[in-house]
């Protein structure tokens, strides 16, 4: 590990600024996943400025009727908050599905949103990975790639994002509060991830410096009816194969409404618009869940090792829109 | 040998669960690790290792790491001043790569520096420049493709152990199976770590965690050119094992570093370094044909059964002994032809882990033997009891099982549990987990059954005993015992046992065990299951001396004839007290040392594989009861309930968590444990990666414990630790198989897999 500065923010506008400054410096959050690949050399900043104090750490109801989560809230806060639970169940319980107990007890929502990916070359600093090194090339395409993505990569990059807190996020249509150096601005979800496209080293369209201070969710009263599923390897403790967020509005078994997301597929939370589409003003039927799926997966691309994620998203999407339909 | 019948009513004596000393310490945290070790003015050791699994080295320039301010050496291959290669058992493993690299993490390059971060950095800063090679990765060429390109000159099979018995290869009924079990870990917790000391007589102090130190001792001192005497060992804390600390990873280096610099070297591995530090268990194909009558009776077995070593031999022969011998089960096989191969690849090295060999082969023939239930309409515990061996049974290799082998009631007794009733609506209780994804709709039960043979203690000839010093005295006006021997306490239980025995055989409540090093004989290896039989036996054996000893003493003392001694006292032939060990003992100190042997074995024969390979045999019965999201590919073991027959149980407790871990670690291989190797190269080296079963995952248990004496061990006992691991991972894949009808020729058994894509 390389040695480095550690500096705690007194305010949001002088953590800004000294990364502005100082292309080297990073924000530290609950420091779980960045120390890590500080470890590991994946990264090696020469500052960390801990936002941990700056960044609000509180739940609030918003004024346009939706909740303002600061972006320092301990993910395992939130998995508790008793608004969250009760009006947005699937970001409590996609957050819950997450990591430890200990692990979600330090990380903050801001560093979660911006975890990098789990692909083992990219952390494996004695290969090639563009998203590490652009241009050095991916030997995930050909190499070990199980779990990583069917839609949405580039020839340049195949990785997926883990995050399932982000997932469920990007079905609830969040906005994310930034201060930039111009100030603060908001970006929606989905949005806030990328594709790789050739640039796979920007995961999201934040700009250096940018510091994220608060996640706002919209008024989406249906989202009291809402779940997330997750597909992984063991019963606990560990990433998504697949995963989905979803929030139904049924009304006279008829689809009114719906918000649909993606997780372990896409190297980013992907937001299944075509699926939502297809399914508004559809019969609530299995059928009819099992149709939009299809539609939303006939753009996937699946590699050599992971053409089972189509079935399987499938499968995990239809049951959690079957759960929903029937839950009263 | 006479077993004196010892009523003494000792407390934590051979049957009680006495309290291990440091079970407290561990789960307080304060048990000293070898990764724990520390001197002042120590320097901290760094390896420099291969990225590449096959590569030529070109150069190495070491100018970068020698300037760097800290460093105290930077040594290569060129500073091993002995032998340049080792190994556990045949010695083909560079200490430091000469000119080309075998494995992705073979170590080129040590550094020895004032802090841990400096000497990693120096690592960084040397300039290895390698020309790139294709690495040899299929296991299938490699030992049967005589064209395949070498990793080592003298050809690609390591060891190659044919089982011929019989000629008719032809039945009624016939079923076949191609069979594939993926690299598990052992995933012990405390990564390789130890110390080396210089000493005044030019000779090293290594204090590290290992297996066995007289093995470890005899490998060290030719890299060093140093007689054995002059390398001496002591084992500091081990943080588990399972067979991965059987051959040396930081041992040599630590003390070339040592010696070079003239002070005290420690070398910690990270995690992820651990992973590429240790080997690990051969992943296997195996092919398999079983001909039986119609109504279920074995006829024949054909076989082949591939093991990937990996870059060096390490303990791929005896592996491969094991899965041979072993390959066909607990069963009457009346003909047998049967293939086991290792084979040298540019994959991680592998070697011992719990089961050794035995697991693989487990997998293969009890999946058979379901295939076999099914073609013949039978139930699969009755297809296995109509082919089961019992005592004077022989097994593939011709040897006669000369001790009790109880597996039709085993199989019965497991069968006839209670089964666990309906579907919980728990989350935890459900495929999936917490994780939300299933609230019980859409769940098939199954359940499955598993047997294994494992053979106790080492085989095929090896001169297999352990050593004890036991020492009797007076110490503060009371008996006191010092048991000293070199085996190492991995986190079994050995220490607490070694204590019981004493106490039991000695009658005296006050045992010290002494600190586990080579100032004694040889103990042999914590692997095998053998330390309680081989250790345990000489520790009983050298006690008995003591006895003597202190018999003849008191005879002599208290001029007294016909003495004994009953419940820590001398008695007379009446059972009066005569006197107190103390009293007869007063400054005279009895001191004793015993070496143990378990019957001599002999090698199986290179055609046949015909031989009295085994010393003793091990059986666990393991039923498995699953629930399984078909449409997620999700597994939830509801239940594994299993029957052992140990002998004798010698600690309850600490008997129950050998069969509750070996249990889970053949649940981690049925469901998620896997080294995933992609051309070589280990993608998850970490345990966010590498996964292991959970509390979540791991169900509880349901133990019946058999005590059918072996005549031939010490108290009658069987080694315990292997056998539930062999049986649980069968059991486990049948009852999913059960549940959805896939047929799951691959292991661990993934949701692919049952989703069927
Ligand atoms: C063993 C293990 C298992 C895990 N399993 C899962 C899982 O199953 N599902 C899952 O979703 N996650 C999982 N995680 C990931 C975990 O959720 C993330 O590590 C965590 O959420 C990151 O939060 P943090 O506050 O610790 O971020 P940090 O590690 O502190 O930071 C992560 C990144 O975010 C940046 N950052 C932090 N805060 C801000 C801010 N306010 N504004 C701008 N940038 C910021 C940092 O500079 C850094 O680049 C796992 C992690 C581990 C170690
Ligand atoms: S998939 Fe992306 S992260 Fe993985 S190796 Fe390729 S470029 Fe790197």
């Amino acid at each position: 590990m390389r040695p480095f500065a550690y500096e705690r923010a007194t305010d949001v506008r002088s953590a800004v600024a000294t990364l502005s400054e100082r292309p080297d410096a990073v924000y530290l959050g609950g420091g779980t996943n960045l120390v890590d690949l500080m470890r590991l050399g994946v990264v090696s900043p020469e500052m960390l400025v801990d936002v941990t104090r700056v960044v609000d750490a509180t739940i609030e109801e918003s004024a346009g009727g939706g909740l303002l989560i600061g972006a320092g809230v301990r993910n395992g806060d939130l998995t508790a908050d008793p608004l969250v639970r009760g009006r947005y169940p699937v970001l409590a319980q996609a957050v819950l599905s997450g990591a430890s107990g200990q692990i979600r007890n330090m990380a903050t929502v801001g560093g979660n949103l911006l975890q990098r990916t789990r692909c083992s070359y990219f952390q494996d600093t004695s290969k090639p990975c563009n998203k590490r090194r652009p241009g050095s090339g991916c030997p995930a395409r050909e190499g070990d790639h199980r779990n990583l993505a069917i839609l949405g990569h580039s020839s340049s990059c195949v990785a997926t994002h883990p995050s399932d807190m982000a997932v469920a996020l990007a079905a609830l249509g969040a906005v994310v509060h930034v201060e930039g150096r111009h100030g603060p601005r908001t970006v929606p979800m989905p949005g806030l991830h990328r594709l790789p496209g050739d640039e796979p080293d920007r995961d999201t369209v934040l700009e250096p410096g940018d510091l994220i201070t608060a996640v706002e969710l919209p008024e989406l009263p249906f989202a009291t009816r809402s779940r997330y599923r997750k597909v992984r390897d063991r019963a606990s403790f560990a990433f998504a194969v697949v995963s989905v967020a979803a929030a139904l509005d049924v009304a006279d078994g008829v689809v009114r409404d719906c918000r649909i997301a993606l997780g372990g597929v896409a190297p980013v939370p992907w937001r299944a618009e075509l699926a939502e589409s297809a399914l508004r003003g559809a019969a609530a039927t299995a059928a009819e869940f099992g149709r939009a799926a299809d539609i939303e997966l006939a753009q996937a691309r699946p590699l050599r090792d992971n053409g089972f994620k189509v079935p399987l998203a499938r499968n995990v999407l239809v049951g959690v829109l079957t759960d929903l339909a029937e839950a009263r | 040998m006479t077993d004196i019948q010892v009523t003494s009513p000792v407390r934590d004596g051979v049957g009680a669960s006495a309290p291990r000393p440091d079970g407290t310490l561990k789960v307080t945290g304060e048990f000293a690790y070898a990764s724990d070790l520390w001197m002042d003015g120590m320097l901290h050791g760094a390896t420099l290792r291969s990225p590449h699994p096959r590569a030529r080295i070109l150069s190495v320039d070491l100018t970068g790491a020698l300037k760097l301010p800290g460093v105290e050496a930077v040594l290569t291959h060129e500073d091993v001043p002995g032998a340049k290669l080792y190994g556990v058992d045949h010695a083909d493993q560079p200490v430091l790569a000469i000119d080309q690299v075998r494995y992705q993490g073979e170590p080129i390059a040590v550094v020895a520096a004032d802090h841990p971060e400096t000497a990693r950095r120096a690592c960084a800063l040397i300039r290895v420049v390698y020309e790139v090679l294709e690495p040899l990765t299929d296991p299938r060429r490699a030992a049967l493709d005589p064209s395949y390109e070498k990793v080592h000159a003298g050809g690609n099979v390591v060891r190659h152990q044919p089982i011929r018995v019989g000629s008719v290869f032809e039945a009624d009924v016939v079923v076949t199976g191609e069979y594939e079990v993926g690299m598990q870990d052992q995933a012990f917790l405390g990564p390789e770590s130890g110390l080396a000391v210089p000493a005044e007589d030019g000779g090293v102090d290594l204090y590290v965690a290992t297996q066995w130190l007289h093995v470890d001792q005899d490998q060290i001192a030719p890299c060093l050119g140093l007689p054995p005497e002059k390398v001496r060992l002591t084992l500091a804390g081990v943080g588990g094992a399972f067979g991965a600390r059987e051959d040396l990873s930081m041992q040599i280096h630590a003390c070339l570093l040592a010696l070079h610099t003239g002070k005290p070297v420690r070398i910690v591995y990270g995690r992820e370094e651990s992973f590429f530090g240790h080997v690990h268990r051969h992943p296997a194909l195996m092919r398999y044909e079983h001909g039986a009558t119609r109504d279920g009776r074995l006829v024949y077995v054909k076989g082949e059964i591939i093991l990937d070593g990996g870059a060096y031999a390490s303990s791929t022969p005896a592996v491969v002994g094991n899965a041979a011998s072993l390959g066909v089960g607990p069963y009457s096989v009346p003909n047998i032809s049967l293939d086991a191969y290792g084979v040298y690849t540019n994959n991680p090295p592998c070697g011992a882990m719990r089961g050794f060999g035995a697991v693989q082969a487990c997998f293969g023939y009890e999946s058979q033997l379901d295939r076999l239930a099914e073609a013949c309409g039978l139930d699969p515990v009755e297809v296995r009891i109509r082919n089961a061996i019992s005592e004077g049974s022989r097994i593939a290799t011709g040897q006669i099982v000369d001790m009790p082998a109880p597996l039709t009631s085993m199989l019965e007794q497991v069968r006839d549990l209670p089964l666990p009733e309906g579907v919980s609506t728990d989350l935890r209780d459900l495929p999936g987990g917490v994780a939300n994804s299933t609230h019980g709709e859409g769940i098939v039960r199954g359940v499955g059954y598993g047997i294994g043979i494992k053979n106790i203690c080492y085989s095929e000839g090896f001169d297999d005993f352990s050593t004890a010093r036991v020492r009797l005295e007076v110490i503060g006006e009371e008996a006191a015992v010092l048991v000293h021997t070199a085996a190492a306490e991995v986190g079994q239980g050995l220490v607490t046992l070694k204590a019981q025995i004493a106490r039991t055989e000695l009658g005296v409540p006050n045992v010290t065990i002494a600190p586990a090093d080579t100032q004694v004989g040889s103990a042999g290896s914590s692997s095998a299951s053998r330390q309680s039989y081989v250790t345990g036996g000489a520790v009983k054996t050298a006690c008995e001396a003591v006895r003597e000893r202190l018999l003849e003493l008191a005879a002599k003392k208290l001029s007294h004839d016909g003495l004994a001694l009953s419940g820590g006292k001398i008695v007379s032939v009446s059972g009066i007290v005569v006197a107190s060990v103390a009293e007869v003992l007063g400054d005279d100190v009895i001191e004793e040392t015993r070496e143990y042997r378990h019957r001599a074995t002999a090698p199986m024969d290179q055609l046949t594989g015909q031989g009295d390979a085994h010393t003793q045999f091990a059986f666990c019965v393991h039923r498995a009861v699953v629930d399984v999201d078909v449409e997620l590919g999700l597994v939830k073991v509801v239940e594994l309930a299993a029957v052992q027959d140990v002998g004798k149980i010698l600690n309850p407790i600490a008997l129950e968590g050998q069969i509750h871990g070996g249990t889970a670690q053949g649940l981690g291989l049925a469901l998620m444990e896997e080294i995933q190797v992609a051309g070589g190269l280990i993608r998850n080296p970490s345990f966010t990666d590498y996964l292991i079963p959970t509390i979540l995952d791991m169900p509880p248990m349901r133990l019946e414990i058999l005590e059918n004496p072996d005549p031939h061990a010490p108290y009658g006992l069987r080694g315990a630790g292997e056998p539930p691991t062999l049986s649980s991972t069968p059991a486990i894949v049948a009852a999913v198989r059960a549940a959805t009808g896939k047929s799951l020729m691959r292991i661990p058994v993934r949701p692919e897999h049952i989703t069927g894509t």
